[in-house]
């Protein structure tokens, strides 16, 4: 359990932001903790929608509970918070 | 006894170079000062500089523009503009004066590098008046807001800006340094005088002046279209050093000076003079907004000369002429939304009024920057002033050192141009930026940005609040809105009558 940033580009934002996370969070609450500096700040809450994380210019996500350790993520890397549907 | 003309004798005397005895020639001409680049004197002493002036004929003539600065601001000093003025034109000069001076005070010292350690005799002379402008813009741009201290203390910026650890002095710096301090005299004539003042000096003092005198502000506009003067000609220096480069089989080289010194330049103004020309200063007094100032002054005139030297368009052209409708829109929300990190007060420059002038300049502003304004305005309406402060940093580029920004809302196109160089990532607000930085990675790769400190543990406490006094931000100069949220209330009436 450590501190893990992460620079975070949300879907529909206008800035990339630093987030620091937990490397034992899962993907869902990265997103979650990224979104607090966001949604409702600068972008709308899209609720029938998941956000969901991915490696920055990877189009494929990352599994909802893997746990930033376990993902291929360094420190200071920056990640996408994309609205999907699932 | 009758004097002999100017031209009589200028040439014969302006050719001082000699043959030195007690050092060698590199002592006298350290090539890292110089720049020579192994191009023979012999070939540097036809420098032909197209402004030629001499020493009386400049003190005269910088006398008689002192004179009529310091009158007009004497005469409309009791007049006391600045306390009538719209906040978000105080807003404009109190940005402008933080940024600008010491600026100033540093191109100082790029004219006196070539003034000393230049191999062109033209360029020596021609810098040796051009440092002496400059030192006149600091004493003009220090003394013109120092009457403005006991107003408040965000004046004194004017002096304190660049000596802080503020993020946009941090961003001055690094631009100051990388086209000034860390070249050589010749890299110096082409990236400070040639890139930076021929076109992006007009924009801040004859842009800004025609807006200025729309505004009313007749002490500003006099103040920096005087500037300007000296601007135009100092900036000539660039053009010879660049022929004689050319001449010298090293287009590549000057090519390259020119494209780094131009973004860099461009991306400075994206975060000073865009807002201030589209968002701070109030409509009536829009001249015209900052992508056509930039048409006018750094576009039509780039491309004209490049292509007259030689040279060719930067290979950016194509992004500059998109990024000219976005970057600065966003540059204008960063600093809006993380107001408490500037020294002066942004304006917010989206009522319903304004909203309308730029969705006019920019069509699709409404769907994109609009859209987070939206989300903003509705949090203000609704008393939650909270969620429009920020609680984090925002991500810096490693190269120009301002916010990764990039179009929000429909048009979103979020990315970050990031590189792994020697184990370290690094982060860029662009292409270009990129580029810049791998083209010369020792110039650069050890430099951290405020966000680098944050994360190295330079900056204690690691809160946002550590960062605001890490940055000499007191309580009475962070920002806050310009108009303390007024604005909003020109959205209820649309609301009421939508329920």
């Amino acid at each position: 359990m450590a501190t893990f940033p992460l620079h975070t580009n949300f879907d529909g934002d206008f800035v990339v932001q630093l987030v620091p996370v937990d490397s034992d969070d899962i993907m869902d609450t990265v997103a979650e903790k990224c979104a607090y500096h966001t949604v409702g700040r600068r972008v709308s809450p899209q609720p029938e929608k998941v956000m969901r994380v991915r490696k920055h210019g990877v189009e494929e996500f990352y599994p909802r509970d893997m746990k930033v350790s376990d993902s291929d993520l360094r420190p200071t890397e920056t990640i996408d918070i994309i609205f999907a549907d699932e | 006894m009758a004097l002999l003309d100017r031209s009589d004798w200028y040439d014969l005397t302006r050719t001082t170079n000699w043959t030195q005895k007690y050092v060698t020639e590199d002592e006298f001409f350290p090539e890292a000062l110089s720049g020579g680049r192994g191009i023979p004197n012999s070939v540097w002493e036809t420098y032909d500089e197209p402004y030629k002036v001499s020493y009386p004929e400049y003190v005269e003539t910088q006398r008689a523009k002192d004179a009529g600065t310091y009158s007009v601001k004497a005469a409309l000093e009791r007049a006391a503009f600045v306390d009538s003025a719209d906040p978000g034109w105080v807003s404009t000069m109190q940005a402008h004066y933080g940024a600008i001076p010491l600026g100033e005070y540093v191109a100082s010292i790029g004219e006196a590098r070539m003034t000393r350690f230049s191999r062109a005799p033209g360029n020596r002379n021609m810098a040796t008046f051009g440092m002496m402008d400059e030192n006149r813009h600091t004493q003009l741009q220090l003394f013109f807001p120092h009457a403005n201290i006991k107003r408040s203390p965000r004046w004194d910026w004017a002096h304190k800006a660049l000596r802080t650890n503020e993020w946009a002095a941090v961003a001055s710096r690094s631009l100051f340094d990388d086209i000034i301090t860390s070249r050589d005299a010749i890299s110096t004539a082409i990236m400070l005088t040639f890139a930076f003042e021929t076109g992006f000096t007009n924009m801040q003092f004859l842009g800004l002046a025609a807006d200025a005198a729309e505004t009313g502000d007749h002490t500003f506009a006099s103040l920096i279209s005087s500037i300007q003067t000296d601007e135009s000609r100092h900036s000539q220096q660039g053009g010879p050093a660049l022929k004689i480069l050319l001449e010298n089989g090293r287009q590549e080289e000057a090519q390259q000076l020119i494209d780094v010194a131009i973004w860099r330049s461009w991306k400075l103004f994206s975060v000073l003079t865009g807002p201030i020309m589209d968002y701070y200063t109030p409509v009536e007094g829009r001249q015209q907004s900052f992508k056509e100032f930039m048409f006018e002054f750094i576009v039509a005139q780039f491309e004209r000369q490049l292509l007259d030297l030689g040279l060719s368009k930067p290979w950016y052209w194509d992004i500059l002429m998109r990024d000219l409708d976005r970057t600065h829109h966003s540059m204008h929300m960063g600093v809006w939304y993380w107001r408490p990190t500037v020294w002066w007060k942004p304006a917010a420059g989206v009522d319903p009024e304004q909203r309308e002038w730029l969705e006019m300049k920019y069509p699709g502003w409404n769907k994109c920057w609009g859209k987070v304004w939206d989300v903003i305005t509705d949090n203000l309406l609704n008393g939650r002033e909270s969620l429009t402060l920020p609680e984090t940093l925002p991500t810096i580029c490693n190269m120009c050192n301002l916010p990764i920004a990039h179009v929000p809302g429909d048009g979103w196109d979020g990315r970050d141009w990031q590189l792994e160089h020697e184990g370290r990532i690094y982060h860029f607000g662009s292409e270009v930026d990129r580029w810049c930085f791998t083209i010369n990675p020792e110039q650069y790769k050890g430099h951290q940005t405020v966000v680098d400190r944050f994360l190295a543990g330079l900056i204690q406490p690691a809160t946002l609040e550590g960062a605001l006094k890490y940055m000499g931000l007191g309580p009475e100069e962070m920002g806050i809105d310009a108009h303390d949220y007024s604005w909003i209330e020109k959205f209820r009436p649309t609301k009421s009558a939508a329920a």
